[in-house]
């Protein structure tokens, strides 16, 4: 499976002159079996191109394809069976129970009408378990911690059981522990079942570390696209977020990691 | 569920048993199943004060209360769950205000045959401010950011204010008619026929299978935009249909009814303690609970007190309270 990006330009106004383009003239690909990270400063268009790949936003130009079929052109459900997404918006308006939730991630495969299968409940109760809320099921949603809810997210967007995972800063209320469980579970859903997850990182040194390839972002433009080790330089650190860093590989990760000194 | 059911047709027995002539509930039997079975029971000898009584004027009034309880009920649950707004209720987007403002024209006209001109002014002018509101929150640019829930209620808000003063004004050159216009918008179920019972069951039951076929859709929606899209809902079609029929239905309820408060702002949050937030469950029982309440209310005012008073005064004296209830033990949570 891939997605490819054509000449992909977007604002939020229609008559937006070239510097108001959130995203400009974006073209790249990206392939099944690969752990992709973007990574840019605040308002670089990161969490804009996800919601571009998901069909949320329309592009003003230019065309989204997941293998040569424009993604506008799927149903809004079959659509669900391909991308599921973890957003940064993880409020629930109404105290839905843990275990409503992680089901609702099998909403675009249970007809309307009928209950949940035996199956979309087993799968429920699985991600559950795997991700470690299984305990919190039958708490409210809205009672849980920011740690806790986006863990919830978390299990249902994998709930979804899509070939593509997107994640928008899907780790930024975790702890160390439930970030690097979910990290783990993320990388062999890609390689034992060759799914194709982007996510965003505000941490340098996890993209480096978890991720097949990153890709920078600087106001909607891409600064770098490639392999983890070729894309985490120095200059491009310095140039994209205007900090002084130390980019060295590190033995015990087994990738580059970015260290900041001080004076 | 079955219990709300078999509570609301108790209900209905004994409404159309108490009042200014009490009738004991076998004979109400007796004349319902000679009405619909067209057979004659065997003590057949009904009292025609009575037959009259039932038929024409209680039962066309419980069942037009019920209905309209219900579908008031519906429609809070639906603007509840579309704006994402505890607060919201059927008259949130200024429905209410644009019934309003029909029905106080057709009174101040004084248009000939006023039992038919005053509802369907207010209809008209119910959906009328609907199309306002929509209109101004719509943009076809951004249709997801227009029709978010703070566009919506900012538009219902600016409407109906508009209205309010237009109303305020229209009571102001009304002279003796202003008595009217205050009690058509306090709301009242006196002298109901079976046209608004058939008009009011008609739009109750399409909004039910409407809202019952998107419950799960709505659902989704409380997830937010952005995950509720990425797990298939069609945002833009889904938020549309439910709220133009949470709209109609509440433009139906003022036009046969007047302006009754509280139902659907309260009956929602209440039912929602007992069920959970599931709207498969809270639909249908939010209907049966909103009937049942608009029934009791009714009845209070109709049988009970020595004076027939507004039932939409009621509804928001005994409401209200409960409101402020619920508002303060759940703003600490």
């Amino acid at each position: 499976m891939k997605i490819s990006l054509h000449n992909i330009s977007f604002s939020y106004d229609d008559n937006s002159s070239d510097d108001g383009m959130i995203i400009k003239n974006f073209t790249g690909s990206f392939c099944s079996g690969s752990f992709y990270s973007v990574i840019g400063p605040n308002g670089s268009g990161k969490t804009t191109l996800l919601d571009l790949i998901s069909g949320f936003l329309k592009p003003l130009s230019g065309d989204i394809e997941i293998d040569s079929t424009p993604i506008l052109s799927f149903s809004k459900k079959n659509l669900a069976k391909l991308i599921s997404i973890v957003s940064q918006d993880y409020a629930v308006n109404f105290p839905f129970c843990v275990k409503d939730i992680i089901l609702m991630g099998r909403h675009p495969y249970i007809p309307r009408f009928s209950p949940p299968s035996a199956e979309d409940i087993q799968k429920a109760e699985n991600m559950m378990d795997i991700c470690g809320i299984s305990h919190l099921q039958d708490r409210k949603i809205n009672e849980l911690s920011g740690g806790e809810r986006q863990r919830c997210v978390f299990a249902r967007a994998l709930c979804q059981d899509t070939p593509i995972l997107l994640l928008d800063e899907a780790f930024s209320n975790m702890d160390i522990h439930h970030t690097l469980q979910m990290l783990q579970l993320v990388k062999y859903s890609v390689k034992d079942n060759n799914k194709l997850v982007i996510s965003v990182f505000h941490d340098l040194n996890l993209a480096s570390t978890w991720s097949d390839a990153i890709l920078v972002l600087k106001k909607g433009e891409i600064r770098a696209f490639g392999r983890s080790s070729d894309v985490l330089t120095e200059e491009t650190i310095k140039e994209v977020f205007e900090v002084n860093s130390i980019v060295e590989y590190n033995e015990h990760v087994h990738a580059k990691q970015v260290y900041y000194p001080t004076h | 569920m079955i219990l709300f059911s078999l509570f609301l047709v108790l209900m209905i027995f004994l409404s159309l048993s108490m009042g200014y002539i009490r009738i004991p509930l076998t004979d109400i039997l007796n004349i319902l199943i000679t009405k619909t079975a067209g057979t004659l029971p065997g003590f057949g000898n009904i009292n025609e004060t009575h037959l009259a009584v039932i038929m024409d004027v209680r039962l066309p009034r419980i069942l037009s209360c019920a209905g309209v309880g219900a579908a008031l009920a519906l429609s809070g649950v639906l603007f509840q769950g579309i704006l994402l707004n505890p607060l919201a209720d059927p008259y949130t987007l200024g429905v209410s205000a644009g019934a309003a403002f029909g029905a106080s024209i057709a009174i101040l006209l004084n248009l000939s045959n006023a039992f038919v001109s005053v509802p369907i002014f207010a209809f008209t002018g119910a959906c009328l401010t609907l199309f306002m509101v929509i209109f101004l929150s719509y943009s076809s640019k951004n249709p997801m950011a227009g029709l978010s829930s703070n566009n919506l209620i900012l538009s219902g808000v600016i409407v109906a204010a508009i209205l309010s003063a237009g109303i305020s004004f229209l009571k102001f050159i009304a002279n003796e008619q202003v008595s009217v216009i205050i009690f058509w918008l306090m709301g009242s179920f006196a002298s109901k026929t079976w046209p608004n019972v058939a008009t009011i069951i008609i739009f109750l039951i399409a909004g039910f299978f409407i809202s019952m076929f998107f419950a799960r859709d709505l659902n989704l929606i409380s997830l937010g935009a952005k995950s509720a899209s990425s797990l298939g809902v069609d945002l833009k079609k889904v938020t549309f249909i439910l709220l133009l029929s949470g709209s109609f239905l509440a433009a139906v309820c003022v036009s046969i009814s007047g302006i009754i408060g509280f139902v659907g702002l309260l009956v929602p949050h209440m039912v929602r303690f007992i069920t959970g937030p599931d709207n498969r469950k809270l639909i249908p029982l939010s209907m049966l609970s909103g009937a049942v309440l608009l029934l009791f209310a009714d009845t209070i005012t109709r049988a009970v007190l020595p004076q027939e008073i507004p039932i939409g005064v009621l509804t928001a004296l005994t409401g209200g309270p409960v409101f402020c209830w619920i508002f303060k033990k759940n703003r600490f949570k």
